[in-house]
């Protein structure tokens, strides 16, 4: 019991003034009361040992917790280089399917480029000709003639230079195809710029395989007209669907040799409201079921390693989806198969 | 069925205790006696069996009927209830393992009644210093007497000597087995709960190293380091002399997660040095998730008296016996509140009390399924239908 309510229990129980009766709830009162202070003593003693312990756990969990966000930060860091460096490998392995479809484009280039040539060549060598005749005019001071041939010379030279300039539109085409894209949108004649990738993408194939032969049917849409795209952007995507329609004409015909079949690839563009379409469409053997799910993925490729890149597909998707487009594909086996670029007209 | 708990620090002063309540015509035929080790346990079965008094013992770590509380001495709780009603079985598994014992025991448990209940106490340690799975045998008991079956009860204690605790029946004892009063469930209902008052502290931690009772490392980091650095004992330079016990493990013990969204205490024993390792009282498995913990506020026994009178049935319902399985270590962490837990709980089922701070709680926790605890308070009424 408490010291001092032992000294007071002492003097009830020596008190003689009062009765047995008052004494014993005294003493119980007494009890109750060293209980109450007992108790309170031990909720004190622990409450202090109880807050310091908890502070110390609550500081050294704190202190993991701080340790925990650095390593998380520093891991952050680290998963943001990795990105980087995938952005930029990303970067390279686009790069790399540029200069693989410009390979596709080589040959249709160099057939392209030959024709100007040849008329620069014949021109040039025509109105060296028509000098020679000149001076001997001169000679015989027949002026007139002079004149004559002065203007067939000048028109052979405006020749040279549209097709020399013919030329060199290809040349500036193909490097803005190998150009890394800026994405700036320019004014676009849609139908111009799929004509020219159809051409290019047929001379190639035909210079890279002398057996392969075609049908190609167009039906370009005058309404059309121009439209804001990035050229180089969606010429590959062009580029990339009308390669793929010749390889899977090419396909079918090496897989059914002696049959009556004529492949044939048809590219269609149309004006519908406020969209415009490029449709890409072959005779093939169509997709089959377990490949088509994939084709969108990046690296899916049907072709022989070394082939394909299996970019083509995936990135054609990136970037018709870049001008807020759609490109979809509709295929039925042993039918063919339809690409359908969608593109909205802007101002 | 009526009841008397009596009380006594030596076998004699229970002869007395014992007589003065069979005085008014009072003829129990059970006795469940807590007793300290320290006491002469044959002495004390002896009395009873010359009373045809069947035995249900168990030692203890400080023992308590209503009103007196003590360490080294013995508790009783005595109940008059017709031998048609009970039987006590006690099943040493000494070699065995706990499941064939348990099997034993649910057995012939089944065979005694269809609907039995049960008052269960097994061994905390035994004499060669090895636990005593009670998750195991709550387990197994469970398994094989059927989910719905009740069982309440508690690990045998030794004054926190940690040397050998015993069950015993009239006859004989045990120091690795169990000892089960079996009730007959249709004719005596048992109303009980477990609870344990402590709460998570800071973030949930995982075990990454363990074996056995060893707990090697949390998180990846050194178990004894952290459990030391994270309550205050950084600076502790003689770890093999320091009583992790007391010291730090009765306040601190770990909330461990388990199946059911139910958790159960796990107490560090004590430091192995050899293997720079938590001894703890139950295995931590690798993977297993667990926080440091916040021991109870002082509001606990409140707590535990109000979801206690939330089980009656009406108001005034009050029961025949009540029994308390109290974990050892709420004696310190509540002081002398303790009392008032155990008490306040005698005089909310006005009925007599006996109980006694244990190494282990069997019971169920409120809405939970049978299990087994530490850190509980274990309470359970008796009352003939």
């Amino acid at each position: 019991m408490n010291k001092h309510l032992q000294d007071i229990f002492d003097f009830i129980q020596e008190e003689v003034t009062l009765s047995e009766e008052k004494k014993a709830t005294i003493i119980n009162e007494l009890k109750a009361a060293d209980k109450a202070l007992t108790i309170s003593e031990f909720k004190l003693e622990r409450t202090e040992k109880v807050k310091r312990t908890t502070a110390i756990l609550l500081e050294e969990t704190i202190e993991e917790l701080e340790q925990k966000r650095k390593s998380i930060e520093e891991t952050n860091q680290a998963l943001q280089a990795s990105l980087e460096e995938l952005k930029a490998a990303q970067a390279q392995l686009i790069q790399a399917e540029k200069m693989a479809s410009l390979g596709e484009l080589t040959a249709g280039i160099a057939h392209e480029i030959q024709n100007p040539l040849n008329f620069v060549n014949n021109f040039s060598e025509v109105s060296k000709e028509l000098l020679d005749e000149l001076k001997e005019e001169i000679d015989n001071n027949d002026y007139e003639e002079v004149r004559a041939i002065a203007n067939d010379v000048i028109s052979n030279l405006e020749k040279i230079n549209h097709h020399g300039k013919r030329a060199d539109g290809i040349v500036k085409g193909m490097l803005q195809h190998s150009r890394k894209s800026e994405g700036e949108k320019e004014l676009t004649d849609i139908n111009a710029l799929v004509d020219e990738y159809l051409r290019l993408a047929y001379h190639g194939l035909r210079a890279k395989d002398k057996s392969f032969n075609a049908s190609l049917e167009t039906q370009y849409d005058e309404s059309v007209g121009k439209i804001h795209l990035v050229p180089q952007d969606i010429g590959r995507v062009v580029l990339n669907l009308i390669t793929n329609a010749f390889y899977a004409c090419t396909q079918k015909s090496r897989l059914s040799p002696g049959e009556a079949y004529q492949p044939t690839v048809m590219v269609k563009t149309k004006k519908e409201n406020q969209k415009m379409e490029i449709r890409v469409k072959d005779n093939g053997s169509g997709i089959p079921k377990e490949v088509f799910d994939k084709i969108f993925q990046p690296f899916f490729t049907t072709k022989p390693t070394g082939q394909g890149t299996g970019l083509g597909l995936s990135l054609s998707y990136d970037i018709v989806k870049a001008h807020g487009g759609e490109l979809r594909v509709f295929t039925e086996l042993e039918k063919g198969t339809e690409f359908v670029i969608s593109l909205p007209i802007t101002s | 069925m009526k009841s008397k708990s009596i009380h006594g620090a030596s076998a004699p002063e229970i002869k007395e205790a014992l007589h003065r309540a069979m005085d008014d015509g009072f003829r129990p035929t059970v006795a469940i006696i807590f007793s300290s080790v320290q006491q002469d346990r044959d002495a004390i079965c002896m009395l009873f069996r010359t009373h045809t008094i069947d035995v249900f013992g168990a030692t203890s770590c400080g023992e308590f009927i209503d009103g007196t509380q003590t360490k080294g001495a013995i508790a009783i709780l005595l109940l008059e209830i017709p031998k048609e009603q009970y039987t006590i079985l006690l099943q040493p598994i000494e070699n065995a393992t706990i499941e064939t014992g348990a099997s034993g025991l649910a057995k012939q448990a089944l065979n005694a009644f269809a609907n039995p209940s049960l008052i269960v106490c097994c061994t905390g340690m035994d004499k060669n210093g090895a636990f005593f799975n009670g998750d195991e045998l709550v387990t197994h008991l469970e398994q094989q007497l059927g989910p719905e079956k009740l069982f309440f009860g508690g690990l045998a204690g030794d004054d926190w000597n940690l040397q050998a605790t015993y069950v015993f029946s009239s006859e004989s004892e045990t120091d690795r087995g169990v000892i089960a009063l079996v009730l007959n469930g249709d004719l005596v209902e048992l109303k009980g709960m477990a609870i344990t008052g402590f709460k998570p502290m800071g973030i949930v931690r995982t075990v990454t190293k363990s074996k056995g009772n060893l707990l090697y490392e949390i998180d990846g980091k050194s178990a004894v380091e952290m459990y030391l650095k994270y309550l205050g004992r950084a600076d502790l330079e003689d770890k093999s002399g320091y009583d992790l016990l007391t010291e730090l493990s009765f306040e601190y013990p770990f909330i461990v997660e388990r199946p059911g969204n139910e958790t159960i205490l796990k107490s560090p024993m004590k430091i192995d040095q050899d293997e720079n390792a938590l001894f703890i009282d139950m295995e931590m498995t690798v993977g297993t998730r667990f926080w440091f913990t916040k021991p109870p506020e002082f509001e606990i026994v409140e707590e535990i008296l109000e979801k206690a009178d939330g089980t009656k049935s009406t108001k005034d319902e009050q029961a025949d016996a009540l029994l308390i399985f109290s974990c050892a270590g709420r004696y310190p962490i509540l002081g002398p509140l303790i009392t008032e837990e155990n008490d306040g709980l005698a005089k909310l089922w006005k009925a007599p009390m006996a109980g006694f701070y244990t190494y282990g709680e069997i019971g169920r926790s409120l809405g939970g399924k049978q299990n087994f605890h530490g850190g509980a308070c274990c309470w359970v009424a008796l009352k003939e239908k």
